[in-house]
């Protein structure tokens, strides 16, 4: 690996400014690293200066009402342990034990997770059902979008040159569940997984499909077939359904197109299923 | 600029550290400059455990973690779990409960069990502990010994 | 003076989850604390690194290998096929096995030369700069593209086949005419890794004309012979010192990076490290390769009548007549069960790949997977209840083999009963999704390969010295030295166990095979008996001599006479540790009946292991996902020699076997490309997979090691992904013909898709 200067910028200006000083792909910016150390080792990327933001007062959480701001570069495992995560982001939780370890949750970070948008994520099905969205700062301010308008694609985003994300929000508690597929249940990546939520303000719910290149989606369609609050057995059938057969799917080595169109329809089922129980009240 | 020394407190002793590259992950420099051996490269991709330290109490995969970014730090190793009431709790449980084979995964073990512990506290079950370790890998045992040395540690928690 | 003596068959449990066993392990401490020094451990002053440079193609022409742009680098030393002369001169390696190769690459990364360097970074960098030029060839990495049907008569003479074995008994064409049922199937199972924890590791120095490597090795006196080979020297001027290993699982039994680390040693004068990263460890690993295997077996009366077994092995760069694996694994195609007549076949076909190489209980997990699957489906079809079935058939004392030999004592009838009885209980209160299987294997303790030991007794200890080191399960550490306290009535606290280095320690085979402690313990026994006899000389008497243990020293006793061991060393025993006695074991096996071989070699068993298991699993009847819930294990032992280490054994080899039962695969692209290099992509079971698994072990039957044992290390892993394959068929139907039962895999059986 060709040798880079490493930065510890202590305020956001110095950070944004230290983006600004390469061209693109010359300069990497290290949250909890976990996703950056393969870039370098793997020669994907040779940046020539690694700025840390590991000095940023961002590893936060903030309950302010029904919204839930959380900092970029909190690692992940202290949202986790959050008191308060289990009863008003029930998916949530279940999507950030997915990641990984303990070990690896303990430096990844949402930021980072974000920022990488590797198309298996675990996290961001559940910030699109969720209706997340990403505060960035830059040289020209700040701005907020949505998860679904921040990922553009497979490891492609829309921060422009110089921004950085500083914080995830939610808008509002959310019955929800993350359930996924994989080979073993522990430390791995999802080959096929479902966030589902619904949103107590709007009466509709949220289906997103993740796991499937080049990133996770919504999937509107099924959506509507849910109607409002508790959706009929067959309802819920053809929406899992529609979800199915909607995605562009693809046969590779790993898995056929069948069987990951087959575990689109359980997931999207057993997801919708999964909120219901645990709110009796939509029921 | 890259700092060409770097501060660390390595169980519990302080030790600046020369002319560590940016590139230079604190697994390298934990065995190679540090001369601490016990902690091991494993899959060297985060996969496996091996490599576990604790950084200010907490566990982390040293092979995923660039040494600067843990500047200034306390870092404890598997040679620093015999100081540590803890980390010494947890080596004779798993001595008690033959939870060892070949050792290569035992030191990831012991200290990402240490680190979880104490983050979790005495309130922890065995189960939500053998959870939290399902990112050290074994061979060797098939685990149940392990999960026997989890056990003695919480014998009031099943 | 000792006699060998067998109680009737008892049973004796010894459950996991119960209550705790004290630590018999003296190796504990020094792995808890992190001080034992493995093999990537190894740190000397003045030490360089090194690296390989991989083929950039699975096959090809070699144009040219230009170390040049490597060389240019400060303090770069490469060295490839044209540097050996100087290297070695006078030396001629094996022509089969060139260090580097001159004309033709046969697998993807096969090392073409090497780098050293004073740093790791700069040996990376250098082994990168090194250009390589190979005029691709078309690449071979499926078995089926050699031969998509079962070859004809001549393919024995094809260049693609390392090894080819054909015996028979009897008119099967007849048979199969003239019976009830007769069922044809294809199987088919993957490659497999090691996955030991620890990647291959040495470091190498060459000083006073000696080539000297340390290394984290199964077998050091092998390993020793292998490199000698390799490099065309003498055996007596190579010396390798075993390091702790990380698990060797097979992975570690043979020379791999040892030679080019002796090569820069002696290149640069210094001493040189050479590991792998883990990427590199599946690359370079040589281990199981997939198979397709076609059964039919011909029942009448509820018997059967004959069968016919046909094995296509993918054995990668396999050399021909080198292939162990073919002639060997077919017997654990036909076994354990009677068969009267019979054709077995077996081609070992090469592919671009590198070559096969022994796992734990090389592909007997597998082929075991096929047999129970299939003579369970033959019941079915038959019309006939499964475990019935194969009950009336499974070997027992006396019986003979399809190849001819005597089946010794054997307890893989009473394990199967005791498996059966708890797959009953359990399919009682058995859930919806879920269903019980029930399988057994056998295996045969490797005292086909000899060892000696001394044994040193100081007036207050023994000591064993040996030449292996610990690879983990216990038998060299907890396993000799218990057999050692029991030859000479010694507490187990006064043995230890010591390793010396192949230049002063007495020959052994290495630890593989599950041989360890029954050879060792062999070569124990008999050096106990050494020892007695001379200890009598030295007391004068007559009758038995007894060791015992009074005011805290060793004491010799004969009738009435006790004396102390103390008095009985002389003056240069003394200084020397003690007094000093060797025995050997001098690796014996059966016999096979060479009438019934028509072609190739097949291998005699030295005793009989039985292993019968029960699993329980529950299976997402949407997405094919199966879970196993409940083990258990049963295990003819003939008597076990350490109770911590043996149950260990059994509870790891289980959850390796479940790992080679429904998660572990590498997988292949049609260039030769391993395309899951890596443990997050290959998949080993993680502990939140592992069942409660109760073990109980059969003891009674005698086996070929002291007291009557029976090895331990391989037979768990054997019947898992059967007993696996089992269960899911009794949970849904779904019978899966391939391994690893994947979860698409089982959903295409339940015709989910």
């Amino acid at each position: 690996m060709p040798p880079f200067d490493f930065v510890t910028p202590s305020s956001v200006d110095a950070a944004i400014a230290e983006l600004r000083t390469g061209a693109p792909g010359e300069v990497t910016v290290l949250a909890g690293g976990t996703d950056v150390m393969f870039d370098l080792d793997g020669g994907k990327s040779a940046p020539r200066r690694v700025v840390s933001l590991r000095r940023l007062p961002w590893r936060t959480v903030d309950w302010n009402g029904p919204v839930l701001t959380v900092g970029s570069t909190l690692p992940l495992r202290s949202l986790e342990r959050d008191p308060e995560l289990p009863r008003q982001h029930p998916g949530l939780l279940q999507a950030i034990r997915a990641v990984g370890s303990v070990q690896l949750r303990h430096r990844a970070t949402l930021g980072g997770n974000l920022g990488r948008a590797a198309p298996a994520s675990d996290l961001i099905p559940v910030l699109l059902a969720l209706d997340a969205e990403v505060d960035v700062v830059g040289p020209t301010g700040a701005r907020s979008l949505s998860v679904d308008q921040f990922i553009r694609g497979a490891r492609s985003t829309a921060l422009a040159s110089g921004e950085l994300i500083r914080s995830v929000r939610f808008p509002e508690p959310r019955p929800s569940a993350y359930l996924w597929q994989r080979v073993r249940p522990a430390n791995d990546i999802s080959q096929i997984a479902v966030a589902a939520a619904y949103s107590p303000s709007d009466h509709r719910w949220r289906l997103a499909v993740g796991g499937i290149p080049p990133r996770a989606s919504r999937v509107p369609e099924a959506e509507e077939m849910l109607g409002t609050a508790t959706p009929t057995e067959a309802a819920t059938r053809a929406a899992a359904e529609r979800a199915a057969r909607h995605l562009t799917i693809v046969t590779d080595r790993r898995a056929s197109e069948e069987y990951r169109r087959h575990l689109v329809e359980t997931l999207v089922e057993r997801a919708v299923r999964a909120v219901m129980v645990s709110r009796p009240e939509l029921r | 600029m890259t700092p060409t020394s770097l501060a660390l407190t390595v169980n519990g002793k302080p030790r600046a550290v020369e002319d560590v590259p940016a590139s230079e992950r604190l697994l390298d420099t934990v065995r190679w400059r540090l001369g601490l051996k016990g902690t091991k490269e494993g899959c060297r991709s985060g996969d496996c455990g091996a490599c576990t330290v604790l950084v200010d109490g907490v566990s982390m995969l040293s092979c995923l973690t660039l040494t600067h970014e843990v500047e200034g730090t306390s870092l404890t190793t598997i040679e620093g779990m015999a100081d540590d009431p803890v980390g010494r709790e947890v080596q004779n449980a798993f001595e008690r409960a033959g939870a060892l084979q070949c050792g290569y995964c035992t030191p990831g073990f012991v200290v990402a069990l240490a680190g979880l512990l104490r983050e979790r506290g005495r309130s922890a079950t065995v189960d939500e502990l053998l959870s939290d370790l399902g990112g050290n890998l074994c061979r060797c045992t098939g685990y149940l010994s392990i999960a026997r040395a989890v056990a003695l540690l919480r014998p009031e928690a099943p | 003076m000792h006699r060998l003596s067998f109680d009737r068959p008892r049973r004796r449990a010894a459950p996991s989850g119960g209550p705790l066993i004290a630590s018999g392990r003296p190796d504990a401490r020094t792995k808890l604390d992190g001080s034992a020094v493995f093999g990537a451990d190894l740190d000397v002053p003045g030490m360089w690194w090194a690296a390989l440079v991989p083929s950039p193609v699975a096959h090809g022409r070699l144009r040219s290998v230009d170390l040049s742009p490597a060389r240019a680098l400060e303090g770069v030393v490469a060295i490839g096929a044209a540097d050996l002369a100087a290297l070695l001169p006078g030396a001629t390696g094996d022509p089969d096995r060139p260090i580097f190769p001159t004309d033709t690459v046969v697998y993807r990364n096969q090392p073409v030369a090497a780098v050293a360097a004073p740093t790791r970074e700069l040996a990376r960098r250098a082994a990168r700069a090194v250009r390589v030029e190979v005029d691709p060839l078309p690449v071979i990495s499926d078995l089926e593209q050699v031969f998509p049907d079962w070859p004809g008569s001549n393919a024995e003479s094809s260049p693609y086949v390392a090894a080819h074995v054909r015996a028979r008994e009897g008119d099967l064409d007849a048979i199969f005419q003239g019976a009830e049922t007769v069922v044809r199937e294809t199987y088919r199972t993957s490659s497999v890794h090691q996955v030991a924890l620890e990647p291959h590791a040495c470091l190498a120095e060459v000083k006073d004309g000696k080539w000297r490597v340390r290394t984290c090795t199964q077998t050091p006196f092998g390993t020793r012979e292998d490199v000698a080979s390799l490099l065309g020297v003498p055996e007596e001027s190579v010396v390798v010192e075993g390091t702790w290993v990380g698990g060797g699982f097979g992975g570690k039994g043979a020379a791999l990076l040892e030679p080019y680390a002796l090569l820069l040693a002696k290149a640069t004068g210094r001493p040189v490290r050479l590991a792998l990263g883990y990427r590199e460890e599946f690359l370079l690993g040589r281990t199981t390769l997939p198979s397709v295997i076609r059964m039919e077996t011909a029942v009448t009366g509820g018997r059967i009548v004959g069968r016919r077994v046909r094995l296509l092995l993918d054995v990668g760069t396999s050399l021909p007549g080198r292939d162990f694996a073919t002639g060997y694994s077919i017997g654990f195609l036909l076994g354990p069960y009677r068969t009267p007549v019979f054709e077995v076949e077996g081609y070992a076909v090469r592919t671009n790949k590198p070559a096969f190489g022994p796992h734990r209980a090389p592909f007997a997990p597998q082929c075991v997977f096929v047999l129970e699957s299939h003579l369970d489906h033959v019941a079915r079809e038959a019309g006939l209840d499964p475990l019935e079935f194969r009950a009336a058939h499974l070997w027992k004392e006396g019986d003979t083999t399809p190849l001819g030999q005597a089946v010794g004592p054997f307890g893989l009838v009473t394990a199967f009963e005791l498996a059966r009885a708890t797959a009953a209980q359990w399919r009682a209160d058995a859930g919806p999704d879920s269903g019980v299987g029930v399988a057994v294997g056998f295996w045969s303790t490797g005292t086909g390969a000899g060892g000696e030991v001394r044994l040193r007794l100081s007036p207050t200890d023994l000591t064993v010295v040996q030449g292996e080191r610990e690879i983990g399960s216990g038998s060299v550490l907890a396993g000799i030295a218990s057999v050692a306290a029991r030859s000479l009535e010694l507490p187990r606290e006064r043995v230890s166990v010591a390793y010396e280095d192949t230049s002063s320690a007495p020959f052994d085979s290495g630890v593989f095979g599950s041989r360890t402690t029954a050879a060792l313990g062999r070569a124990v026994q008999a050096a106990s008996l050494t020892l007695l006899e001379e200890i009598g000389k030295r007391l004068g008497g007559s009758g038995p001599v007894h060791l015992a243990v009074r005011a805290g020293e060793i004491v010799a006793e004969q009738g009435s006479t006790r004396r102390p061991i103390r008095e009985l060393c002389s003056d240069s025993e003394r200084s020397a540790g003690g007094i000093v006695a060797s025995g050997r074991h001098y690796g014996t096996s059966g016999t096979i009946d060479e009438r019934k071989v028509e072609a190739g070699t097949f291998y005699p068993y030295t005793d009989f292991t039985g292993a019968a298991h029960a699993a329980q699993v529950t299976v997402d009847r949407a997405t094919g996902t199966v879970r196993v819930t409940r083990y258990a294990a049963f295990h003819d032992v003939g008597t076990v020699i350490d109770p911590m280490t043996a149950p260990a054994q059994v509870e790891g080899g289980i959850v390796m076997g479940l790992g080679t039962a429904l998660t572990e695969e590498a997988l292949w692209s049609e260039d030769g490309r391993l395309l899951n290099a890596g443990l997050l992509d290959y998949r080993i079971p993680t502990l939140g997979e592992v069942p409660p698994i109760q073990v109980t072990f059969v003891e009674g039957f005698a086996g070929a090691g002291p007291f009557g044992a029976k090895g331990l290390g391989e037979p768990p892993m054997i019947p898992v992904p059967a007993a696996v394959a089992l269960a899911v068929r009794d949970a849904t139907g779904a019978h899966v013909t391939e391994l690893p039962l994947s979860s698409e895999r089982v959903a295409r059986a339940l015709k989910l898709l």
